[in-house]
């Protein structure tokens, strides 16, 4: 099944099958748009912080240092979304 | 002329073929067979309930978790007199522009309420269920999803089920 050939590729350390899975996933079945994605949302990470504006610290150290490597690769996950949608350029058919 | 699904672009072209390279395995295949339910009454005379992929859900409860990459395995209940005004969708596969202007294209909550009270449906269940169709592991979705949907459903007393994919 699906779970088990991406445990498999995790095993194998194939790295091209997982970050292909990423791009789809986030490409929503196209890859190419996919890696388009993962560059859009960095992009948008970087915009806010050019300013060196102040930023919740604490909560950032916290949060990494409390929380489970589950939540926080869930985190990444969400975040992406959230800087895409904020890029204003929303490729998905529905909403978060 | 009027335009017909033929004269408009496809909206994802090889999205299909993507599919197996991206879940190999992933289509649910069942080497045993499993025998359709007949109804034991006339429709008119049956409690129907109604389960759905469209990710709907109550406004202001958690919504579905559509960033994770392997899916979603929980499913909401939606009661079968909440008004569509009530409802939301978070789902991120499917184009929702025509279901956000009227949700009973996707989720016809209203259409099976008219459908009781002229006496085609006999009633519904007090909740109708709803989940998100992007799970990528079918042994999961089946052995826990699928199950718990089956035993509410039965629990509520649904003598027919209307499934319907987003």
């Amino acid at each position: 099944m699906s779970l088990q050939y991406l445990t498999d590729a995790v095993a194998s350390d194939d790295r091209e099958v997982l970050i292909r899975y990423v791009r789809l996933h986030l490409g929503d079945g196209d890859e190419a748009r996919g890696r388009q994605e993962i560059d859009k949302a960095w992009i948008e990470a970087l915009k806010p912080l050019l300013a060196l504006p102040p930023a919740d610290r604490e909560f950032i150290h916290d949060t990494l240092a409390t929380k489970d490597p589950a939540t926080l690769a869930h985190l990444f996950f969400d975040l992406h979304f959230y800087l895409v949608k904020r890029s204003g350029e929303w490729i998905h058919d529905g909403n978060l | 002329m009027t335009a017909t699904s033929n004269d408009r672009e496809q909206l994802r072209p090889g999205l299909w073929a993507t599919v197996n390279d991206r879940y190999p395995g992933s289509m649910i295949t069942k080497s045993d067979l499993v025998p359709l339910a007949g109804l034991e009454k006339p429709l008119a005379q049956s409690r129907l309930t109604f389960v759905s992929t469209a990710g709907v859900q109550p406004k202001g409860t958690l919504p579905f978790d559509v960033a994770h990459p392997v899916g979603d395995y929980s499913f909401r209940r939606v009661s079968s007199t909440a008004a569509p005004a009530d409802l939301e969708i978070h789902q991120l596969k499917y184009p929702t522009a025509g279901a956000n202007r009227d949700l009973n294209v996707i989720f016809p909550i209203d259409r099976l309420r008219e459908l009781v009270e002229e006496g085609v449906i006999g009633g519904l269940t007090p909740d109708f269920f709803s989940f998100i169709g992007y799970n990528m592991d079918p042994e999961r979705l089946e052995r826990t999803l699928a199950e718990e949907i089956a035993e509410a459903v039965v629990a509520d007393g649904a003598e027919a089920a209307l499934l319907a994919p987003a």
